[in-house]
């Protein structure tokens, strides 16, 4: 591996527009020898930094009845070490005035910690602690494990968040890496034993994994050191084997209810197989997404809240991870008004398929996607090392920020129409309900040839076989 | 709520004192107009806060401030329906709105050359709004699964709202912003446009500007779109105030739900009241961080809750300092209540170590230095203090009323308000109920 800046540091001023151009403000990026990539944005605007450490090897990186392992190892980091208690941890974090905040996606593992420039030794110093010498205290582990378990439970008990939770199991085939509710379930988190933490960790806490990226106001010479010593002790190990993944597909339609009587309202997602991050269709996704379901304005919206007045809000997703994903509307309505609403938006998805967009949606997607670019990406230090930590996980080039104004203006109608057909389908969709069963079943079925109706108060989030 | 907010984290941490400069002028109808200039982004946030919210309704048409808030949006005489969202964000602008007990908050985030579109519309809206019958029925429908969704099917804001209907007898603090369902049902076009009269003058609204724009550019909007609006008389003042509490109220909530609940209520003075500073101070203290003492005792050591939140809202009339926490499996809620107790019983007893009181002070600097990262949090947060400390310059001046508040004055205000007889309790018992097969 080459250890080498490949960037020099530049005047960081607010050049986040050139020409009408989003972009990335200059940073340095280098490789250190145990693989770990070293990633530093130097924002003096307030005097603050963010310090955010990624592992490749999230959820996925988890066998299935484990899940939730990822998400537990990297809470317990923050639970002791080899001479500090959670609660010295805890203490000393606070005094500083630092927050830290520790999970994992589908893709990565994360500890982030963001302090004050002139906490920066003493905060790190707690970082390094964190990474190098955790000691995952037994007691702790088994505290965690049952908050965890009893956060589940709470979800369950609204709707708007449990549904969240029962989607992936249920768009996902069984062995997928994404078919996991993200926080795991009350079986697959009482798997879990601290040996699995400290395995886990081991085998995916390490160099070849490891980016780091810091960004904010800081002294580059001083925290630089600080943070490639830091990087540097872990071992090198071997990178995430990230596994190879088929599309979804699906064979027939499937609607899955789940039963939660006294609901007064149906939440409810339909699914179709979307891309993953590299799919060369992924801009003109992103526009046609916003004119369908991501926006005020949109299709969806439009129809379902502004005129008939069946919702609060009507939306759409493309999930676009390292593995093909799925695209799916999103809404909730009243228990009576259920099949009127499934019957608008797929009416509205019908329309998209078949009408297509005219060049005027497609100029307003595009005005309204570049308009909040900037405020949603590149504002905060944070914002920023969020967007470099992704470009990292996923291993796109910086061109992803740089050109996307031009990749956005290069989308045609023909274009975007093309993409509407070859995504947008009526075909095999996949029914996700959460509602009152009894008073929606009959009315439901129809929209599938296989419904199954499974109660709330069942354990886990899995699907059932179908 | 107009919408849900994704709510991003946004990490914080203390900084030193940042001198936030604004440049403020009053315009002929009466709008007062703050503007920051902040060119880090090419964008603006524009903010208008209408001082009226649901403290300004009746029994009857409770909710109707929020519902207001919806039909801002849905045409007026020169931007017609739909015309206001649809021209935004075709212009790479977007917009949210919320509303409280005491204010209405249009919130629009747009590049900087929109502004004048901007103005425009928001002017023909807060001069010409319209009213059309079939609209009015359709958003009802809108506001009702708003309400469904936050209140109706979230066992949190059920608990919430039978809270605050119990610790208020007489106050309209008592009825939620969102409505109850029988008044969302019910209110008329005549109730839309007594409420539209009452509170949408340019002198009952304050606007923020914060972003890359210059005060000289903001006026010259201002003064073509907004000024010729005339100004009204005011709302009427809120006459009846809240009787002192004269001992400890219960309610229970039983539904289906796999956990119970907990929510505790003091009264506490209006946000503009000497003891608002260490009332902060003690929200902090007690459950920012994990090292804060309910976090400790409840979550952490005890394990009688899965969360713990406390705090309180800004408020124009005396308000409430809540306790919120969902209670771990096979634990008592009175069990909880009882550690809650506790530990406040320790703070009015044995005060604050003056260690631990800078660390709140470090601690409560940083949720006040975070919202000043965005342009949106900026605007929010000088409009929030204009309005509740009628300064702008709180936003300046708050770390040192922070710097101000000893261990006494902490531990003589937990004697105070945290008492037995100022306290009301909402406890939610889950009930089990068939599930279909």
């Amino acid at each position: 591996m080459r250890t080498q800046a490949l960037i020099v540091f530049l005047s960081v001023l607010s050049a986040v527009t050139v020409f009408g151009q989003a972009k990335l403000p200059a940073y340095s990026k280098q490789s250190l020898p145990n693989g770990a990539t070293l990633i530093m944005l130097r924002k003096p605007d307030v005097p603050l930094v963010s310090v955010s450490v990624l592992f490749r090897g999230g959820s996925e990186a988890v066998a299935a009845e484990k899940t939730g392992l990822a998400a537990i190892t990297a809470e317990l980091l923050r639970r002791g070490t080899e001479k500090r208690t959670a609660e010295q941890i805890n203490g000393q974090l606070d005094a500083l005035g630092a927050v830290m905040s520790s999970g994992s996606d589908a893709q990565s593992s994360m500890v982030a910690v963001e302090f004050t420039t002139r906490t920066s030794a003493k905060a790190l110093e707690i970082l390094s602690d964190l990474l190098l010498h955790p000691a995952f205290p037994d007691a702790e582990f088994k505290k965690v494990l049952a908050q965890r378990i009893d956060g589940v439970k709470s979800s369950k008990d609204n709707p708007a968040r449990s549904i969240g939770q029962y989607f992936n199991p249920f768009v996902y085939p069984a062995g997928h890496p994404y078919a996991r509710p993200s926080m795991g379930d009350e079986t697959t988190l009482a798997r879990i034993t601290r040996d699995d933490v400290a395995g886990f960790f081991k085998t995916n806490y390490v160099g070849r994994n490891m980016i780091l990226i810091a960004a904010g106001d800081f002294d580059p010479a001083q925290l630089g050191a600080q943070l490639s010593q830091m990087a540097s002790a872990l071992p090198a190990g071997e990178a995430f084997p990230a596994p190879k993944v088929a599309p979804v597909q699906y064979a027939s339609g499937r609607l899955l209810l789940i039963d939660k009587p006294d609901a007064t309202q149906t939440y409810f997602r339909i699914a179709m197989p979307g891309v993953d991050r590299y799919s060369r269709d992924r801009v003109p996704l992103m526009i046609i997404n916003t004119l369908f379901g991501g926006r005020f304005t949109s299709m969806l919206n439009d129809a379902l809240r502004v005129n008939a007045g069946l919702t609060y809000g009507a939306g759409s997703q493309v999930i676009m991870d390292r593995a093909p994903g799925v695209i799916y509307i999103n809404t909730y309505t009243r228990t009576e008004t259920t099949g009127k609403a499934i019957d608008m938006a797929l009416d509205v998805l019908k329309s998209l398929r078949e009408e297509g967009l005219s060049p005027e949606q497609l100029a307003s997607a595009k005005a309204y996607i570049k308009g909040g670019f900037p405020t949603q990406r590149l504002e905060t230090a944070d914002q920023l090392a969020n967007v470099i930590g992704d470009l990292e996980v996923f291993g796109l080039n910086k061109g992803e920020i740089d050109d996307f104004f031009s990749s956005i203006d290069a989308v045609t109608v023909e274009r975007a129409n093309a993409v509407v057909k070859r995504y947008f389908t009526d075909a095999n969709l996949q029914f996700l309900l959460v509602g009152n069963a009894s008073k929606i079943q009959d009315a439901v079925k129809k929209y599938a040839p296989k419904m199954k109706v499974v109660p709330v108060s069942a354990p886990g989030f899995s699907a059932p076989a179908f | 709520m107009r919408r849900i907010l994704s709510l991003c984290v946004l990490l914080a941490v203390p900084l030193c004192a940042q001198d936030v400069k604004v440049t403020t002028h009053t315009l002929s109808n009466g709008m007062k107009i703050l503007v920051h200039e902040d060119h880090d982004v090419p964008n603006v946030a524009l903010y208008f806060f209408y001082k009226i919210g649901s403290r300004n309704e009746k029994p009857g048409t409770t909710g109707i401030s929020h519902y207001f808030e919806h039909m801002m949006f849905n045409g007026a005489k020169k931007y017609g329906p739909k015309q206001f969202d649809i021209e935004m964000e075709k212009n790479g602008g977007s917009n949210n709105a919320y509303t409280s007990r005491d204010v209405t908050v249009y919130t629009d985030w747009f590049p900087k050359h929109t502004m004048e579109l901007m103005f425009d519309m928001e002017a023909d809206r807060i001069r010409d709004l319209s009213f059309d019958p079939k609209i009015v029925e359709s958003e009802r429908g809108v506001v009702y699964s708003e309400r469904r969704t936050s209140v109706d099917n979230n066992p949190a804001g059920v608990l919430d709202e039978q809270l605050s209907a119990a610790a208020y007898t007489a106050h309209p603090y008592q009825w939620p912003v969102v409505g109850w369902a029988s008044d969302i049902e019910a209110w008329t076009m005549d109730d839309l446009k007594a409420h539209f009269k009452m509170g949408y003058a340019p002198n009952n609204c304050l606007m923020v500007v914060s972003g890359d724009v210059t005060p000289a550019e903001v006026l010259a909007l201002a003064k073509k779109y907004i000024e010729p609006i005339p100004a009204q008389p005011p709302p009427p003042p809120i006459r009846t105030m809240e009787p002192e509490q004269l001992g400890e109220r219960r309610v229970t909530v039983r539904r289906p739900a796999q956990l119970p609940m907990v929510m505790i209520s003091y009264h506490i003075p209006r946000t503009r009241h000497a003891d608002s500073a260490s009332l902060e101070l003690l929200e902090t203290l007690l459950s920012t961080g994990r090292s804060s003492r309910l976090y400790r005792r409840l979550v952490e050591t005890d394990q009688l809750a899965l969360n713990i939140r406390a705090g309180s809202q800004p408020s124009l009339d005396p308000g409430q300092f809540e306790f919120s926490a969902q209670v771990r499996s096979g634990k008592s809620p009175a069990d909880l209540e009882k550690a809650i107790y506790e530990e406040l019983a320790k703070l009015a007893k044995d005060g604050v170590p003056a260690e631990e009181l800078e660390k709140a002070r470090n601690q409560s600097l940083a949720n006040l230095y975070r919202q000043l990262k965005t342009i949106a949090g900026k605007a929010n947060l000088l409009g929030t203090y204009e309005v509740f400390f009628g300064d702008w310059n709180m936003v300046n001046k708050a770390a040192g009323e922070l710097e101000k508040v000893t261990p006494a004055d902490i531990q003589r205000v937990a004697a105070k308000y945290f008492t037995e007889k100022n306290r009301t309790v909402a406890t939610l018992i889950p009930e089990s109920k068939g599930s279909a097969q």
